[in-house]
């Protein structure tokens, strides 16, 4: 029968450092998608990943047993998101002057989704939703994510993003409001 | 008759509303709540879940293989007979000893990097990634120090101690830091972590707060604001250096750079 993750996290605080591994390639995956959600690029999440791994490990003894591992190592993953998504953001800034530069336009790679059997609705749908979400702050953007595609509650989103619930209910408001004002060109009147 | 908020719909969508059974009698009585729902309704309906890429069943051991080596071993936890600075010793050394590996592993790559000049665009991504993460989080130590300091510059004379405490937990990390950066020859960090730890030992001996002459004393005798613009310039320097191994890793994958 396999170990649960509190008798794991118990063997790994008692000098089994190889059993934080089981843990690692149990939670991993899902990990990822939230990462990725959050980050929007693939390297950064798996930058995400190791990131929230280590600071997982390093911090287990302040996991407390009351709580799911499952939970807890998803608010750090989160956490290490939104700080990627800021970084880049300020880097981004950094660069705006430099848009010009021919070698700049060289890694930057816009469209990743387009294939030939998309139509081209779906493809202005989908370019303008990653507009109007790169439009949002990292904590409205993060907040929308989790409660609209990761289907957690406002509670969970006020502890990922360590806000209160009412930041947390008023982040996902402001968002769903940007957003649909961004999306209100596709409307067909009828 | 009230309208019900764009606010209360958006709860109501997402399952959250504090009484649904009230706002679902009201949107059958009241066309243009009705409206304003089935419209609120359709545009989140477009949006999708972004689609995620997927990862393989080794993707776990994968990440397990690229953190393993940066994660010391916790020690078996001890019988104690009470709070003692002899306790609370072995806790800042797992801690600490986790440090002194990242720091090593930190090192190490520096050196290696600087041993094998141009060879270093050869070095496996993931590598690239791990000694990222690890420059990540010695930065986090220089983070964490630089808002101590700048809390200090502006802290009132005060009876409580959350400084102090902040102080102890970095305390025995930095005595890593510090004796790892000594035999690394780097004197610019090795100089300003010694500082680091001088000042650290000042606030977490204070037992009860930190008075207006304990503060004066920290500011002008050991020159805390010229510390905080050192911690601050080796912060950047190496996330510099972190923001260097993603963009050499980057250049070679190919990936987009938001």
């Amino acid at each position: 029968m396999e170990a649960n993750d509190h008798e794991i996290v118990r063997r790994v605080l008692a000098g089994d450092k190889e059993a934080y591994g089981v843990l690692v390639c149990r939670h991993s995956q899902y990990v990822f998608r939230v990462a990725f959600r959050i980050t929007g690029d693939d390297a950064d999440a798996d930058e995400v990943v190791q990131e929230a791994f280590l600071r997982g490990y390093q911090r287990l003894q302040s996991f407390e047993s009351r709580s799911e591992f499952g939970t807890w190592i998803y608010r750090i993953a989160v956490n290490c998101a939104v700080n990627m998504v800021n970084k880049r953001k300020h880097e981004a800034a950094c660069r705006i002057g430099e848009e010009t530069d021919p070698a700049m336009q060289q890694v930057q790679v816009a469209d990743t989704a387009a294939g030939p059997e998309r139509t081209l609705l779906s493809c202005e749908i989908e370019s303008l939703q990653a507009a109007a979400m790169a439009g949002l702050s990292a904590t409205e953007r993060t907040a929308f994510i989790l409660r609209h595609m990761e289907d957690r509650s406002t509670s969970e989103i006020a502890t990922a993003l360590e806000i209160a619930p009412n930041a947390a209910k008023q982040a996902v408001f402001r968002a769903v409001q940007k957003l649909r004002r961004s999306l209100a060109p596709l409307r067909v009147n009828p | 008759m009230n309208h019900i908020s764009e606010e209360h719909l958006i709860d109501y969508y997402y399952g959250e509303a504090e009484s649904p059974a009230a706002i679902s009698d009201h949107l059958e009585a009241c066309s243009e709540c009705a409206q304003s729902y089935e419209s609120m309704r359709r545009d989140l309906g477009d949006i999708k879940p972004v689609s995620v890429p997927q990862r393989d069943a080794a993707y776990g051991t994968e990440v397990w293989r690229s953190i393993r080596g940066s994660v010391p071993a916790y020690e078996k936890p001890r019988k104690r007979s009470g709070w003692s600075w002899l306790s609370l010793n072995w806790t800042f050394a797992a801690a600490a000893t986790a440090c002194l590996l990242l720091v090593a592993a930190f090192f190490a790559g520096r050196q290696w990097e600087h041993r094998n000049g141009t060879s270093v665009a050869n070095v496996a991504t993931a590598e690239q990634g791990r000694q990222r993460v690890v420059l990540l989080v010695l930065g986090d130590h220089l983070d964490r120090s630089e808002r101590l300091l700048v809390e200090l510059k502006h802290a009132e004379p005060s009876t409580e101690a959350p400084l102090q405490a902040e102080a102890r937990d970095l305390l025995s990390a930095n005595r890593l830091y510090r004796e790892s950066v000594k035999q690394q020859q780097d004197p610019a960090l090795a100089s300003a972590l010694d500082h680091l730890e001088r000042v650290l030992i000042e606030v977490s001996n204070e037992p009860a707060g930190l008075s207006q002459a304990k503060l004066d004393e920290l500011q002008k005798e050991m020159n805390t604001d010229g510390l905080l613009f050192e911690v601050r310039v080796l912060r950047s320097r190496v996330q510099e250096d972190a923001n260097q191994k993603r963009g050499s890793a980057d250049a070679r994958k190919g990936v987009s750079i938001l």
